[in-house]
């Protein structure tokens, strides 16, 4: 998928609403470029002629006019909101779908805030490319019709004017351009101070326990002060850029004055059409720069729509699809020869209906080994089996049902804890987790934030003991948790996972010593031993190392 | 080109959010807003420095948008000429004064925009400055009180707010401002009648914005938070992909974000809606001014007051005004809501100086660097966190505070630290005291530069010494540019582990004699933390320390262990001690080493 693709798309999803909308735009500046034309014809044939009856034909004629352009202004602008903000809407959910999708990949490379900016910043300017089309549409009806009436006017006078005009703008688009340039170089510079300021307050308790607080200010007032000189550049460029539009444009009117004026006198033209054709001339810069903005508006939009098609035609990280495990499960996993990352040639197994501890002496080991168990990737080499089959040939989602790999850092969302550990075994797995003293309905806030270290921890190891998978892999679950909690949560998963396979990464001693059988990869990544934690304990100095120290 | 519906709705609601950020119960515990009487004394004392300044971006500004109404009446004149069958030499040194008319007014409205952003961003800098400057100073009870989400919702949201108003609707509405004022009184120059006519539409304008005033703050309000909803439930949910595909819940979150996102787009359209219709009612006036304009102007030229060219020059000048018109009444909504922002910044930055928790050494100071005597404390009347506390520590003295969670050995530590004000008792401190939290924070910037936030002139091989120090070094060095590279926010990312071992670096280079420790070690893995417990352990050495802490063996090799328990402190004494007398601590270490051998 391209950019081009995800423009289309929002173009042929909304087409309806894009055709009323750009009919009704076109009707709204058809009324704009007839209402300077009818204040010359009133000039001329009511004001010049003293005519009261034509006076009171023509101000009927304005009014039709204005309640013709106003109805299409409302109605166009509604439904190409409605188009736009739609097709946003659409963009943004299609790129959560794409990012949640059980075969991952798409936010490999890219941080949360870069993707949630595609999914509302970027998603949006593909929602303004319709309105700019739509506008557009309406800019060129509104040119038509002012070119009309000015060459019926007078063609040399309708052509400086509609020759003219492009000129003008190209212009002062090139007077400006360096200044543009210069702006937006110079509002980089000028945003960073605000992003310093909020960045030193939300490390505010880190500064005030350094009490470092006059070192943050003194910086702070060095980045201000060169922030306000940026600014100042800026807002000199711009000025200068608002400056030099607003003489070019009326020297342009002047010119347009002096012709009208010589044809007006010598009788080519009436004294009504002269007034007309300077409203126009005036009128007409509108159109032009609206066309200028639709321009810019689609460059912007193709590089937004570009960067949203990059999210959603994102290569998986596995390979989607897939049969689901035979059921029912019976428990048995197998790395056979893994060779991932740092890991080599690593052999192991799980019993069905074992609680198996794994004491990893390299965090990156158990991280690569984590991985290609809940597949959020495939191993480079070797293979994962569970109950004798790839995982490779199991569909990502349902083996996630199978085997259900807890993550150290996981996250929580918003809402109430209860909302965050779902299933039937949710009371239980809550006691298990030592997480029922905090109380279901307590919110969590956003992403667990408003629990501390150690509640969010149980909330997470509750919600993997909740969801009561046949295998359980937990990581390093209780390092938030203090002694007493610690042992009386090992008890709870003994007891709850009593028969189903369970695997513990871990170097805690409270939790290796439940285990049936306790592994020790060194720091090679090898399995260097094997047995129950109290016999590895006293028989080998590199495990007592690893887990008492 | 003026701005459209959409634009104006969505510009409004990129204003940052701060009513998603702090829930009214925290506005009411927290920070001061200003009242519209310090902030107006607030305004002027800013403004008092720059009085100069500022009467000249008003004449500049007034002088450029006088000249420009100049070009209706030579318009007007050459249509005289023509009406009046002058020789069409005539219309030249007209065309030419049009001509210098258009490059005068051009240059004067380029300085005068260059004088109003130079008031207005100067202003504005020392603003913020203060109100960094103030913010950083707020003690933290009065904070953590307020909640910091209100905080940093003011420097986010209303700093930007604000500015955002001084850059783009300041120049505008004073623009707009002084065109209508002064095309009204050109208006009346050319014959007073005509600016009787154009007042024709001023009382439906006036009732239109009042309308849309009444209605488009409160939905504005709702909107900006609805987008914030978005946003936020946007950056949990992809931030924790991972999660939601573990636990296979990709359908349910899809949908949540779903439901905001059409909920957001809900608020939007009613907005678009509003501002359309504000447009639309507009309409009214301006056909009725025009009518009327063109009506008097009817009316002059056939009883001879009043030449054809005088008559197109107003209607000239009534058409011209649609633009600052509009311009000015749908600016106000922003005017209003950058108020508001900048009350909440004056509530900060014009707020007094809090005094600082004095440092009161203690009276033998030779053998306690740290005295607490008969310490009380609450966080809210009725529910003591701590109770009749008694302890003091020694020069050099490592000391552990261990407990169940919710034994108050956190509010002990801030106590300590001097976060908060005890509520009754006292605590006598010989020096600084340094406070690492599990609550970590790498600085937007350059590495070297968040180090320096903890000792300013600290050379380069200062900071490597203290990152070799908490064994960080390695990897600092390993980066993409070495102490150079850009961390925090938008930068490198680091891991908990790596901020945490940064946070222990800062802490040597500030080399304070007290240190309080609270559970800095927690939030890595279990491999983790015990390199970092080395760390701290290092970085602690030649202090006096307080440790906070969760694995026991950090407490054993303390050189006291303080045991609390429902904000009381049971027992005291070392690991041995404590052990053999077989009370609460024996109870925890058998707990936590059941599965350890014996020591």
């Amino acid at each position: 998928m391209t950019g081009r693709d995800v423009l289309r798309r929002a173009v042929v999803g909304q087409r309806r609403r894009l055709v009323g909308s750009a009919l009704l735009g076109a009707g709204h500046q058809a009324g704009e470029a007839l209402t300077p034309m009818l204040i010359g014809v009133i000039v001329d044939h009511a004001i010049a002629e003293g005519d009261s009856g034509a006076l009171v034909l023509l101000l009927g004629a304005l009014g039709v006019c204005y309640l013709v352009l106003s109805f299409s202004f409302r109605f166009g602008s509604r439904i190409g909101e409605r188009a736009a903000e739609t097709a946003a809407h659409e963009l943004r959910v299609d790129l959560v779908r794409r990012v949640l999708h059980p075969a991952g990949g798409a936010e490999r490379g890219r941080l949360p805030g870069a993707l949630a900016s595609v999914a509302t910043e970027d998603a949006r300017r593909v929602g303004v490319v319709l309105m700019a089309l739509v506008l557009g549409f309406g800019a060129l009806m509104g040119l038509l019709v002012g070119s009309v009436a000015l060459l019926r006017i007078s063609l040399p006078l309708g052509l400086l004017v509609l020759l003219g005009t492009p000129v003008l703008l190209w212009l002062g688009h090139l007077l400006s351009k360096p200044l543009e340039r210069r702006s937006a170089t110079e509002q980089e510079a000028a945003a960073l101070a605000s992003g310093v300021a909020a960045d030193l307050v939300s490390g505010l308790r880190v500064l005030k326990g350094l009490g470092a607080e006059t070192a943050a200010t003194d910086r702070y007032r060095r980045i201000s002060e060169d922030s306000l000189a940026a600014t100042l550049r800026a807002a000199r460029a711009e000025a200068g850029q608002q400056g030099v539009t607003l003489a070019v444009t009326g020297v342009f009117v002047a010119l347009v004055a002096l012709v009208g004026g010589r044809f007006a006198a010598s009788g080519d033209i009436s004294l009504g059409e002269l007034v007309s054709a300077l409203g126009l001339a005036l009128f007409l810069l509108t159109p032009f720069q609206t066309l200028a903005w639709v321009n810019t508006e689609l460059a912007q939009g193709r590089a937004s729509a570009a960067r949203v098609a990059d999210v959603l035609a994102a290569p998986w990280a596995v390979e989607p699809g897939g049969e689901p495990p035979a059921a029912p499960v019976r428990g048995e996993l197998a790395v056979r020869a893994l060779d991932h990352d740092a890991v080599r040639a690593l052999d192991l197994t799980t019993h069905p209906g074992e609680l198996l501890g794994l004491a990893v002496a390299d965090p990156a080991h158990a991280d690569t080994l984590l991985r290609c168990l809940g597949r959020e990737t495939d191993p480079a080499g070797g293979t994962l089996l569970l109950d004798g089959t790839a995982l490779t040939a199991l569909d990502p989602a349902a083996l996630r049902a199978a085997v259900l790999v807890a993550p150290h850092d996981a996250d929580l969302f918003s809402g109430t804890v209860a909302d965050n550990v779902p299933g039937a075994a949710q009371a239980a797995a809550l006691a298990a987790a030592g997480a029922d003293a905090l109380g279901a309905d307590t919110q969590a806030g956003e992403g667990g934030r408003a629990l501390s270290g150690g509640q969010r921890q149980r909330v997470a190891l509750a919600r993997a003991l909740a969801d009561d998978p046949p295998v359980l892999v937990l990581h390093d679950p209780t390092t938030a948790v203090d002694a007493v909690t610690e042992a009386r949560i090992a008890a709870g998963i003994r007891d709850l996972r009593h028969g189903r396979t369970t695997v513990l990464v871990t170097t805690s001693p409270t939790l290796l010593a439940i285990a049936d059988r306790v592994l020790l990869l060194d720091e090679a990544g090898r399995v260097t031993a094997e047995g129950r934690h109290a016999d590895l304990l006293r028989d080998h100095p590199d495990y007592q190392r690893l887990v008492l120290s | 080109m003026t701005e459209s519906p959409r634009e104006h709705v969505e510009r409004t609601a990129d204003q940052p959010t701060r009513e998603s950020a702090d829930q009214p119960t925290q506005e009411s515990a927290g920070l001061p807003v200003a009242t519209p009487a310090e902030l107006r004394a607030a305004v002027r004392e800013l403004l008092r420095p720059r009085r100069g300044l500022t009467l000249s971006a008003v004449a500049v500004l007034t002088a450029a948008t006088a000249v420009g109404l100049l070009t209706q009446p030579l318009l007007g004149r050459a249509v005289d000429v023509v009406a009046e069958g002058r020789p069409a030499g005539d219309l030249t040194w007209l065309v030419v004064l049009l001509s210098a008319v258009a490059v005068v007014q051009g240059g004067a409205l380029a300085y005068g925009l260059v004088l109003v952003s130079r008031l207005g961003e100067t202003t504005l800098a020392r603003l913020r400055e203060r109100f960094v400057d103030r913010a950083l100073r707020l003690p933290l009870d009065q904070l953590e009180r307020a909640g910091s989400g209100d905080l940093t919702a003011r420097v986010t949201g209303d700093v930007t707010l604000v500015a955002q108003a001084v850059r783009n609707a300041l120049p505008e509405l004073a623009r707009s401002a002084l065109a209508i004022v002064l095309t009204f009184g050109a208006l009346a120059l050319l014959d007073w009648r005509f600016l009787l006519a154009a007042l024709v539409a001023v009382p439906l304008q006036v009732h239109t914005a009042r309308w849309y005033l009444r209605h488009a703050l409160p939905l504005y309000t709702r909107q900006r938070v609805a987008v914030a909803g978005v946003q936020q439930r946007l950056l949990e949910t992809l931030g924790g992909a991972r999660t939601v595909r573990a636990f296979r819940h990709h359908a349910r979150h899809t949908a949540r974000v779903e439901d905001s996102s059409l909920h957001a787009r809900g608020l939007t359209l009613r907005g678009v809606r509003l501002v359309i219709s504000f447009y639309t009612r507009l309409h009214i006036p301006e056909f009725l001014g025009l009518a009327a304009v063109l009506i008097t102007g009817f009316v002059l030229v056939r009883d001879g007051s009043a030449s054809i060219g005088t008559a197109t020059a107003a209607a000239l000048y009534f058409h011209s005004l649609f633009t600052p018109v509009n311009a000015a009444l749908v600016l106000m909504d922003d005017a209003q809501s950058a108020r508001a922002g900048l009350a909440r910044i004056v509530g900060v930055a014009h707020h007094g100086l809090p005094e600082p928790v004095p440092v009161d050494p203690p009276t033998a100071p030779g053998d306690v660097t740290v005295a607490v005597t008969a310490l009380d404390h609450a966080y809210e009347p009725g529910r003591p966190v701590l109770r009749d506390i008694d302890l003091a520590l020694r020069p050099k003295e490592r000391v552990a505070l261990v407990g169940a969670s919710g034994a108050g050995k956190s509010t002990l530590a801030k106590l300590i630290a001097g976060v908060h004000r005890p509520a009754a008792g006292r605590i006598r401190r010989a020096g600084a005291v340094g406070l690492v939290t599990q609550e970590v924070h790498v600085f937007a910037g350059p590495l070297a530069d968040d180090l320096r936030l903890a000792r300013p002139e600290a050379t380069d091989a200062e900071l490597r010494a203290a990152l070799d120090l908490v064994g960080a070094l390695g990897w600092a060095e390993a980066l993409p540019t070495g102490l150079d590279t850009v961390v925090g926010a938008g930068g490198h990312p680091l891991t908990p582990a790596q901020a945490q071992q940064l946070a222990l670096a800062r802490l040597v280079l500030t080399d304070p004699p007290i240190v309080v420790l609270d559970e800095a070690t927690a939030e890595a893995g279990s491999t983790g933390a015990r390199s970092l417990e080395r760390a701290a352990d290092r970085a602690l050495d030649g202090r006096t320390a307080l440790v906070v802490a969760h694995r026991l063996t950090q407490a054993a090799t303390a050189d006291r262990i303080v045991v609390m328990s429902e904000g009381r402190v049971v027992e005291t004494g070392t690991h041995d001690e404590l052990r053999a007398a077989r009370g609460r601590y024996a109870a925890l270490w058998d707990a936590w080493s059941d599965h350890r051998t014996t020591r």
